[in-house]
């Protein structure tokens, strides 16, 4: 996954179900100076009995958010949907020639 | 020539015992001197046991003993088996550096509950701080011990099969099978994936539990050291691995609990001696008001009647009392 561009991660997930194994994953896609290098990581846990679907908020550097609903998706749809923004702004920064 | 290297193996050697040979010694003698039968018919006619062909301490595996996995799985068996508590969380990406300095907390902070109790009792028994350690696990071979664990009773099915060489090691073909039904779910099976690390308890003790929880989840319930009281706590590299480290349950004597479950069993206080405390408490309460109760009625009475003996004593001499205290007084 692309992470460079991300200003911000909110992940919010019940530990208990099966469905957020995504969302536990997305997590561990984040390297580990990004909140060095100012990247806002929040993840939030629901209780067990919750129904809640987990849940994944990013934003990224040229302020668009994206919400994604994680509860159907499987890890690398997610980082497929991340990483198409991603991508357009990667290639953004290297026509302006930084 | 004969071959120089004894042809029968030393396991061989060992089994066959020298009463054997004296048998057919004798026998033979026996055969050449007189004509006795050649076995006593008291003596039952048996085969030889048959060769062990392992050492008494290893017996054999379903899969390869000595491979590093193989090995991790006993061991998180023994770690399932032998702690009752143990805390499950998830690791993102943290350094070697990070990690060293969480542990250094973690361990500084339970010695100093060690410390407290020492103070308190210098002959203090269950002093666990270098029995809790967190341990980074592999994260599928955990979740198959702990099929191991939950599934496989090593006495299920040992009566019918006594002639039979039966294992009850973890390892055993039998305790393979027991595991990998696939019917058979655990509650705890959602949470075994990615990357986990665990903390161990050998006791369920809230005292220490309340420390780690303090130390790697802090939450107003469990506050952090302040900056003043432990100024290594809040190292940039202690806290940048904390904010990596995600608490997500416990399995409690067999039983899973989730953050807010975690947190209130590390909030019980006293430990289980606290709870048994309260619960004679609350029974002793619920005694003596029942007994109350009981006695009220009968106790009433009794006043009621000595109150009227009393009264009809005081009209009976009444005068003449009434004269000696009149004399009393003067």
């Amino acid at each position: 996954m692309i992470t460079r561009f991300l200003t911000e991660v909110r992940v919010k997930f019940n530990p208990f179900s099966p469905r957020s194994k995504s969302a536990r994953l997305v997590l561990t896609l984040i390297p580990s100076n990004a909140r060095a290098d100012g990247m806002m990581v929040e993840s939030k846990m629901l209780p067990r009995d919750s129904k809640e679907p987990a849940s994944l908020g990013v934003k990224f550097k040229d302020g668009k958010e994206m919400k994604l609903d994680l509860d159907k998706m499987r890890i690398t749809e997610v980082v497929e949907e991340v990483d198409r923004h991603s991508r357009l702004l990667a290639r953004q920064e290297e026509l302006a020639g930084n | 020539m004969p071959p120089r290297i004894p042809v029968q193996p030393r396991a061989l050697r060992i089994l066959k015992t020298p009463s054997h040979y004296q048998s057919y010694a004798s026998l033979t003698a026996a055969t050449s001197t007189a004509t006795t039968p050649a076995f006593p018919p008291s003596q039952p006619i048996r085969s030889a046991p048959p060769i062990r062909r392992y050492p008494p301490t290893q017996p054999p595996s379903h899969k390869p003993p000595e491979v590093r996995k193989s090995q991790l799985h006993r061991q998180y068996q023994s770690l399932l088996k032998s702690s009752p508590l143990i805390l499950l969380f998830q690791h993102n990406n943290i350094k070697a550096v990070e990690w060293m300095g969480i542990r250094r907390e973690l361990v500084s902070a339970l010695r100093k509950v060690d410390a407290e109790k020492l103070k308190i009792d210098p002959n203090a028994k269950g002093l666990f701080a270098e029995d809790i350690r967190l341990q980074i696990i592999q994260t599928g071979i955990f979740a198959s011990a702990m099929r191991v664990v939950e599934f496989f009773d090593p006495r299920e099915g040992l009566g019918n099969r006594i002639e039979e060489e039966v294992f009850t090691h973890g390892l055993s073909r039998r305790a393979h099978e027991a595991a990998s039904n696939r019917k058979a779910k655990m509650e705890l099976d959602p949470l075994l994936s990615g990357p986990l690390a665990v903390i161990a308890f050998p006791t369920v003790s809230p005292q220490y539990l309340k420390t780690v929880l303090s130390i790697l989840s802090p939450s107003p319930a469990f506050p952090a050291p302040r900056r003043k009281a432990n100024p290594d706590y809040h190292d940039p590299l202690v806290q940048a691995g904390l904010q990596k480290l995600l608490l997500l349950g416990a399995r409690v004597d067999g039983k899973v609990f989730d953050l807010e479950g975690t947190r209130w069993v590390g909030g019980i206080d006293g430990g289980i001696d606290g709870l048994r405390a309260q619960l004679v408490h609350t029974l002793e309460g619920a005694g003596a008001s029942l007994a109350n109760a009981l006695e009220s009625a009968s106790k009433s009475l009794y006043f009621t009647l000595e109150g009227r003996r009393l009264d009809m004593e005081e009209k009976e001499k009444g005068p003449e009392t009434a004269a000696a205290t009149e004399e009393k007084t003067e």
